[in-house]
Order: C-alpha cells, then sequence, then structure tokens
C-alpha cells in the first residue's frame, strides 16, 4: 500500500506537468484550430535556448527571463505570420503537416547548434523533501507541481478576467463575429502561440529538473501531451487537466508494477493503450465537444 | 482523372473503361518501361542501382499511404509502424521457421494488413486529429512490441532476413533485385490504379469527401474504412517485406516516426495522386542525396557544425520544403507537371 501510494503520487505530479503541456496545445486549437504537433521540437527548442543564455553566456536570471519571453514574442510573431497564415483554409492534411514540418525544422536547429548528449541546468529553486507517512515528495516533485498549480491559476483568471483572455474566448467560438465586434484576430493568434510557446519553455525547464535537458526526453514529452489533449477532448482545458493527470498516474502505476514483469519501458506505451480503449468509448474525449454537421 | 486532349472520342465501351486512353499514352509508357527495365540497368552503377531499389520500395508504401490519405481522407502517422510488422513478420517466418519469401511475404502483408483493421476500429466514430493521434499511439505501441519481443524479434540487434531465391536463382546483387523491386512497384501502381476505378475505389473518395453525405448515399463508411486501413497496411507490409529481404538484416531503427513523416511529405510534394506519390518519392530521394553530399561541405565552412550537420540540415531541409511546398503548390508537382503540360498543348494560346 505504501509503494501504490508513493507512485500514485509521483503520477500525480507528473501528470501536472503533462497537464501543463497539454493546455499550450488546447490554447492553439482553441483559437486557430491548428492541432500542434511541434509542440514536442518547441519544448526543446525553448528549454535549450535557456541553458545557452543561462549556463553558455552566464547571463543572469533576470536577464535571461525577459530575453526569453523576447524571444518567444519574435517566434510566436514569425510562426503565425510566415508559416500559419496562408495556411489558413487548407484541408486538415495541410494543417497536420504545417505543424509537423515545422516541428523538423525546430528539432533540426536544436540539433544543429546543440548537438551531442544532454546539458544540465542549475537548480534554482531548493524546497525541503515532504513526507506525509509513507510518501515521500523531492524537491523537484514539489516545486513542479507548485509551478504548474501557479500556471494553471494564472491561466484560468487570464481567461476568465481579462480584456485579451475574453477576446481569445470569442475568437475560439468563431473568428468572423469576434472579427466584427473589433477583436483583431490576428494578434489573438500571435498571443495564443506565444502563450503556448512560453508554457513550453516553462514546462521544458520543469521537467529538465528531473532528467536533464536531453532533446529526446523533451521531445517525448511534448509528444506526449498530444496523447493528454486527444484524451481530455482537444476542446477543454478541464479534460487537459483530468487527462494529464490520468496519464500521469497511467505511467507511474505502469512503470512500477507492469516494468518489472514485462520489460523495461512498458511505462512508455501505457498512455497509448488507455488512449486507445478511451477513444473507442468516448471518440471525442473525455470532454471534447461532439461534433454535430448537417450536409 | 485524367483528361483526353480535345478531338479524341471514346466509341466502344473497352476504350472507355481503358486504363491507358490514347497511342500516345501507350508509346509513352512503352518507353518508359523500357527505360527502367531495358536501358537504365545497362549504364548504372551499384550506387545508382541501390537509390532505384529503395525508391521502388518506397513507391509501394508511399501508395499505401496515398489509400489512406489521398483516397480515403484519414490521415496515418503509423505507416512506418506497419512497414516495420510486414519487415519483421517476414524476417521472422524466414529465419524461424526458414519459410521462402515467396510464403514469408503474402504472410507478412496480410499480417500487417490485419493489425491495421485492428487500429482502424476506433476509426469509425473518430476523425480528423483523433484519426492521426490514435495513429501516431499505434506506432508507439507497435515499436515497442517489436524493441521488446525478446528472441522472437531480437530486440535492438536487429533481425536477419534471408535472401530471395527461385529454385536455385537467387536475387543476390543490386541488379537482380532492382528488377523483382521495380517488377513489384509497377504492379502496386497498376493494381492502385485499377482499384480506385472499382466500387471500393469510389466509395473510399466519397468518404474523403465527406462521410456523413456518403453514407446517406448508402455507403457503408465503416467497411470502407476498415478496408482502406487494411489496403494501406497491406502495402506497407509489402513494402516492409521487400525491404527486409533487400537488406538482409533490419532494426527497429529504420522504422521512425520520422519515416512516416517522410512518407507523408512524399505525397504533399507530390500531390495526392498515384503519380503525384511516385514524384513526391523521387523528389524526396534526390533531396536526401543533395544533403548527404552537401551537408559535410557546410560542416567545412562552418566548423561549428560539423558534428551533427547532415542529420541537423536532412531536418532543416526537409521541414523547410513541406512548408514551402504546402504555402506555394499545395496541390503538389504533380498539379504543376499537368499545368506545363497543357500550357505546352495549347501553344501558342493562353487557354
Amino acid at each position: 500500500m505504501d509503494f501504490f501510494l508513493q507512485i500514485f503520487t509521483n503520477g500525480i505530479l507528473t501528470g501536472f506537468v503533462y497537464a501543463l503541456m497539454a493546455l499550450a496545445i488546447v490554447i492553439i486549437y482553441k483559437s486557430s484550430s491548428i492541432f500542434n504537433f511541434a509542440h514536442g521540437s518547441l519544448v526543446g527548442l525553448c528549454t535549450f535556448f535557456v541553458w545557452q543564455m543561462v549556463v553558455g553566456w552566464g547571463l543572469p536570471l533576470y536577464v535571461a527571463f525577459f530575453f526569453e519571453l523576447a524571444v518567444i514574442a519574435a517566434l510566436a510573431y514569425t510562426l503565425q505570420q510566415l508559416v500559419l497564415k496562408p495556411l489558413t483554409g487548407q484541408p486538415l492534411m495541410a494543417a497536420i503537416m504545417a505543424t509537423i514540418a515545422l516541428g523538423e525544422l525546430l528539432s533540426g536547429i536544436v540539433v544543429l547548434f546543440w548537438p551531442g548528449p544532454g546539458r544540465v541546468l542549475p537548480v534554482w529553486i531548493k524546497l525541503s523533501i515532504l513526507k506525509f507517512g509513507p510518501v515521500v515528495i523531492s524537491s523537484e516533485s514539489l516545486t513542479n507541481f507548485i509551478v504548474c498549480a501557479i500556471c494553471f491559476a494564472v491561466f484560468l483568471l487570464f481567461f476568465q478576467k481579462t480584456r485579451l483572455g475574453l477576446a481569445m474566448r470569442g475568437t475560439a467560438e468563431d473568428h468572423t463575429l469576434a472579427q466584427s465586434e473589433g477583436v483583431k484576430v490576428d494578434l489573438i493568434f500571435v498571443v495564443s502561440w506565444f502563450v503556448a510557446i512560453l508554457v513550453a519553455a516553462i514546462g521544458g525547464v520543469l521537467m529538465s529538473s528531473l532528467y536533464g535537458v536531453s532533446y529526446e526526453s523533451l521531445h517525448a514529452l511534448g509528444m506526449k501531451a498530444l496523447a493528454v489533449v486527444i484524451l481530455g477532448g482537444m476542446e477543454s482545458i478541464l479534460g487537459a487537466l483530468i487527462g494529464g493527470l490520468i496519464i500521469g498516474v497511467v505511467e507511474s502505476l505502469g512503470s512500477g508494477y507492469l516494468d518489472p514483469l514485462v520489460g523495461g519501458g512498458f511505462s512508455e506505451v501505457a498512455p497509448y493503450i488507455v488512449l486507445l480503449i478511451v477513444l473507442i468509448f468516448r471518440p471525442y474525449g473525455l470532454f471534447g465537444y461532439k461534433r454535430i454537421e448537417r450536409v | 482523372m485524367y483528361k483526353k486532349p480535345c478531338g479524341v472520342f471514346d466509341e466502344t465501351y473497352e476504350q472507355d473503361s481503358a486504363l491507358v486512353r490514347t497511342g500516345y499514352r501507350w508509346l509513352m509508357l512503352v518507353l518508359l518501361l523500357a527505360c527502367l527495365f531495358g536501358v537504365l540497368p545497362l549504364f548504372a552503377g551499384n550506387y545508382f542501382m541501390d537509390a532505384m531499389i529503395n525508391i521502388a520500395i518506397m513507391v509501394i508504401a508511399a501508395l499505401g499511404l496515398q489509400i489512406i490519405i489521398g483516397f480515403t481522407g484519414q490521415v496515418s502517422l503509423g505507416h512506418a509502424a506497419f512497414m516495420a510488422v510486414g519487415a519483421y513478420t517476414s524476417a521472422m517466418l524466414s529465419t524461424h521457421l526458414g519459410m521462402s519469401f515467396w510464403i514469408a511475404m503474402p504472410l507478412a502483408a496480410l499480417f500487417a494488413g490485419l493489425l491495421g483493421i485492428l487500429i482502424a476500429m476506433p476509426a469509425l466514430r473518430i476523425r480528423g486529429f483523433y484519426v492521426a493521434v490514435t495513429t501516431l499511439a499505434a506506432h508507439y505501441i507497435i515499436m515497442w512490441l517489436i524493441l521488446h519481443g525478446g528472441n522472437l524479434t531480437k530486440g535492438v540487434s536487429g533481425m536477419t532476413a534471408g535472401e530471395i531465391r527461385i529454385g536455385s536463382f537467387a536475387f543476390d546483387n543490386e541488379l537482380k533485385f532492382y528488377y523483382l523491386a521495380m517488377l513489384f512497384a509497377a504492379t502496386a501502381v497498376f493494381l492502385t490504379s485499377n482499384m480506385m476505378r472499382t466500387k471500393i475505389g469510389r466509395a473510399m473518395i466519397a468518404v474523403r469527401d465527406n462521410d456523413l453525405a456518403a453514407e446517406f448515399m448508402g455507403i457503408n463508411v465503416f467497411k470502407t474504412k476498415v478496408t482502406a486501413f487494411f489496403l494501406s497496411s497491406l502495402y506497407a507490409g509489402v513494402a516492409g517485406s521487400l525491404l527486409a529481404h533487400y537488406q538482409g538484416i533490419i532494426t527497429v531503427d529504420q522504422f521512425t516516426l520520422m519515416d512516416s513523416i517522410w512518407m507523408l511529405a512524399m505525397l504533399i510534394i507530390g500531390g495526392a495522386t498515384i503519380t503525384g506519390a511516385i514524384m513526391g518519392v523521387v523528389f524526396l530521394k534526390i533531396l536526401q542525396q543533395v544533403v548527404l553530399f552537401g551537408a559535410p561541405m557546410i560542416g567545412h565552412v562552418f566548423p561549428i557544425f560539423a558534428g551533427s550537420a547532415v542529420a541537423a540540415f536532412m531536418q532543416i531541409f526537409f521541414g523547410a520544403v513541406i512548408i514551402l511546398f504546402l504555402i506555394f503548390e499545395p496541390r503538389g508537382l504533380f498539379h504543376r507537371w499537368q499545368i506545363t503540360l497543357s500550357t505546352f498543348r495549347l501553344w501558342p494560346f493562353p487557354y
């Protein structure tokens, strides 16, 4: 039982990072109907850039933070204006391939500038190790959990209370209608990409505290977020949270109980098996909108 | 659909249903086949033959993807995994049971096809991005199973496959295998173009254009989607089996997600038709060769990039080419080719 509680808690804590990653994809999908397959590469690129600034160039933390924000803004603007804007209204295949190709391009850039094995980021926040009875929570996991919870809360407030957040929700409902009400839809797309890439950077840095800055694990994190989004339903922020927790727990339980039985790495595919089973019974994910269509 | 030039009419039913419509097209087809099977092998070295064999195998795989994406409209990201299933099944049958290629290959293709049906099961109710991510999930699951198959699949060390022989005649060098691969590719092209004119082919196109409307027209959407997935995986299985027996040894590294994406890119670049798929395969193969030779030179000029130049520039060029095609020529090379042809046909008039 102690063992179960321990890995269950670990799963929940990791699940929050997945949920945050999924949130980034949901934000883009809701505003511009593009399902971002490039998320894994974006996570990798942003995290390596943080490493480059902090360790490679030795910039102070606050300078690096503002520099990163500027770079993300520039990246979001370039992506939206150069790549995605010309593709509005194209068929599904084009929308999928555009972000996949973008992912390839970005991951090529990462491999070009930061080749070889992974890097290590310095530890910024050092919390004490928590103990709840038999359950031990490491400092890194606790930091991840707190940062993710804060991010979720901030984004919920942002969408509920601020003018920009409301405009983004309006754009998600109907582009034309939002535009006729005076919302600059173009700007909203750029902002949603900015938010998404920012979230990718946060998640990448958080995961790096656990596994180091390695491109494979960061990319895998982004790919797993795709499964989380589909599991939760593509339109739902709540779905991203629940989906992230489910995938986190399944992965953790899988690595605790099944990996010793069937050989290592089963925890990597367990989330995908859960995804396939859920899709058979709930084809729009757990909280996705049902498609109602007229011919 | 092939448009006949002005003034060519069908006078009999045989003419109306012919695959090759005009004498000029017959001439071109015969010339092309003569070139591929007769002239080319006379002059080409082993390196070029190897490239041509890879192209032939990829054409078969790309046609399978064309059936599922171009004709049925379901985006699959797991095609390389189905190729892996074909390759590994064929290799296992030939290594563990000592079967000949001619028995192992159909069995492997059939098994890949049946696995395709299993993956397609949720596909009745899901569509769009959900299908793409489902096939992505299938990719990860299949590759994990192969990697952890123990002694059955030999895990990371790779699986050997025996050479193909008929009686005492073995396809043991590039030249001999070239004929075999080209024969398979030509057959696949012929079968696919014929199949698209049958009931099931037209049903697929109807499902692609609008699945609800297709259902109201009396098309069994589930059956059509499942058939499309079956056929697509079957083609992938044949391609994988050929690849396994050509190389003699296969590893899981040859069937990554990246390979699935390459095949998708072939369809984007070529245009979602049968000829387009072939054009896309050839174009990407040329791009690959250019990068293989060009990237080390960039590494020479900028020594900081030397370590990973080939892999990195492959991905960068690849991503950039797809994005450029999507933005500037979303209907692919084949469309451009048709425009060029009709311009020449009508010259000197603009239309």
